[in-house]
C-alpha cells in the first residue's frame, strides 16, 4: 500500500536524521530502504535520498553542541533554583 | 553616536556575560533585546532585574524554543510560559522564529528550517493563531539559517516566508546573518531574496556573526558552508545587506546585534553597533536622494 504525505512525519524522520547518530548512519548507509521503513510516501522519500551527507553530518554536530550548551545551562539553573529554595528554607524556618 | 535622524533604533541582545557592559553604555544602546526562554526557570529576582532595566531602556523578547513552523501544533506548555513571561515583562514586542524545534517525542534543541510545503505554511498560520489567543500578541517572525536545503521543500526560502509573513499580517524579523548563510549554502542572492520580501512587514533585524565551515564534498573536493553562530564579528556584507534593507524600507527599523559567546571587550561590539549606524543611516540617505529624485523627475 503506498502511504499518503504526512508532513509531520517527515519532519520527525529529519529530527531522527538530527539527533541520532545510528538513524543517521542506517539512512546514510541505506537512503531508499530507512525511508521506506519510516513510512515516508513516495514524494518524501524521494525528497530525502537526496539528502546532501556532508550538510547533514556537520548539521548534526551543531545541533548536538547546541543541546550541551542547553543542557549545562538548565543544569546551572537547577542548581541556582536549588540554592534559592535552601535559602527560603532556612529563612522560613527561622 | 546614538540616534539616527530617522527613529532607527540599534541595540543589543542581553547576555549576563554582557550585562556590566549594557549598564555601563546604555547610552550607546537603544533598545535590548531578552530571550524568553532563559527565564523561564529563573529564580524572581532576575525577573525582576528585567524590570529594573526596563525603566533604563526599551525591551523586546525573544523567544527560541516554540517551534512555530511545523505541521504539528505547538507546546502548550511552552506556549503557556512565553505567555506568562511576556504579559509579566510587557516587552514593546516579541518575536520567534520560523523553524521546527520538536518532533514527536524528539526535543532537537535549537531550531532546524522545516520543509517548506504548503503544509508547513498552513501549520505556521494554525501555530500563530493559538499563539494570538494564549499570548495576546503576534510575534515577529523571524527567518532561520540552515547547513541543509529542507527536503520535502516545494518553495523557496523568499516565497515560503512571504508567504507565511502576508498569511499571518505578523510582523517580520529579519535575520541578515541567516539570509546571508543561506544565500551562500544554498547559492541564492540575498539582494533579490530581500527585494522579494513585504519589506513594509519587516520591524526587527538581528545582524551576527558565524564561520565557515569545510564540508568534504567527495573527489577531493570541499566546499565552504557558512555557520550562524554568534561567536564571531559582523561581516562586511551583513552591513551590506542592512544599507540595502535601510534604502527599501520606509518604516523605522529596529536593529539588533547578537553575540553568544566568545565575547570581545565591550568596545568591540560598541564599534560593531556603530557600524550597524553608519550603514542605516547610508541606506536612509539613498533613500532619500532617491525620493528627492523622484519628485524633481
Amino acid at each position: 500500500m503506498r502511504a499518503e504525505p504526512n508532513p509531520a512525519r517527515l519532519e520527525a524522520f529529519l529530527a531522527r536524521l538530527y539527533v541520532d547518530s545510528d538513524a543517521r548512519s542506517a539512512f546514510l548507509g541505506d537512503r531508499v530502504g530507512s525511508a521506506n521503513a519510516a513510512g515516508l510516501s513516495d514524494a518524501e522519500r524521494e525528497s530525502v535520498v537526496g539528502l546532501d551527507a556532508a550538510a547533514l553530518e556537520l548539521a548534526a554536530c551543531s545541533f548536538s553542541h547546541k543541546r550541551v550548551a542547553m543542557q549545562r545551562l538548565v543544569a546551572q539553573r537547577a542548581r541556582q533554583r536549588s540554592w534559592f529554595q535552601r535559602f527560603w528554607t532556612r529563612l522560613l524556618a527561622r | 553616536m546614538r540616534q539616527l535622524n530617522s527613529g532607527d533604533r540599534v541595540g543589543l541582545s542581553w547576555r549576563s556575560e554582557l550585562a556590566a557592559g549594557i549598564w555601563q553604555h546604555l547610552e550607546s544602546i537603544d533598545i535590548v533585546e531578552v530571550i524568553a526562554d532563559d527565564y523561564f526557570d529563573a529564580p524572581l529576582r532576575r525577573v525582576r532585574a528585567l524590570s529594573t532595566l526596563a525603566t533604563q531602556v526599551p525591551l523586546i523578547v525573544h523567544g527560541i524554543g516554540l517551534g512555530l513552523a511545523s505541521a504539528s501544533a505547538v507546546s502548550e506548555p511552552h506556549l503557556n510560559r512565553i505567555a506568562r513571561f511576556v504579559n509579566r515583562v510587557q516587552p514593546e514586542s516579541w518575536s520567534e522564529h520560523l523553524a521546527f524545534v520538536r518532533a514527536g517525542s524528539i526535543e532537537l534543541g535549537h531550531l532546524a528550517a522545516p520543509p517548506r510545503s504548503a503544509a508547513t505554511i498552513a501549520g505556521t498560520l494554525a501555530n500563530l493563531g493559538r499563539v494570538r489567543a494564549v499570548v495576546g500578541s503576534a510575534p515577529a517572525l523571524e527567518n532561520v539559517a540552515s547547513l541543509l536545503d529542507p527536503p520535502g521543500s516545494e518553495l523557496d526560502e523568499a516565497s515560503w516566508v512571504s508567504a507565511i509573513v502576508s498569511g499571518s499580517k505578523a510582523p517580520l524579523l529579519l535575520d541578515l546573518h541567516n539570509l546571508y548563510s543561506n544565500a551562500q549554502n544554498f547559492g541564492f542572492s540575498a539582494a533579490e531574496y530581500l527585494a522579494r520580501l513585504p519589506v513594509e512587514q519587516i520591524s526587527i533585524v538581528h545582524v551576527a556573526g558565524g564561520t565557515w565551515l569545510d564540508a568534504p564534498n567527495g573527489a577531493n573536493q570541499a566546499r565552504r558552508l557558512r555557520l550562524d553562530d554568534h561567536l564571531h564579528a559582523v561581516p562586511g556584507a551583513v552591513f551590506s545587506l542592512l544599507e540595502e534593507l535601510a534604502f527599501r524600507a520606509p518604516q523605522r527599523l529596529t536593529v539588533i546585534l547578537e553575540r553568544d559567546g566568545a565575547y570581545p571587550p565591550f568596545s568591540e561590539l560598541l564599534a560593531e553597533l556603530n557600524h550597524a549606524r553608519e550603514a542605516v543611516a547610508r541606506g536612509r540617505a539613498r533613500r532619500s536622494e532617491s525620493e528627492r529624485a523622484r519628485r524633481a523627475g
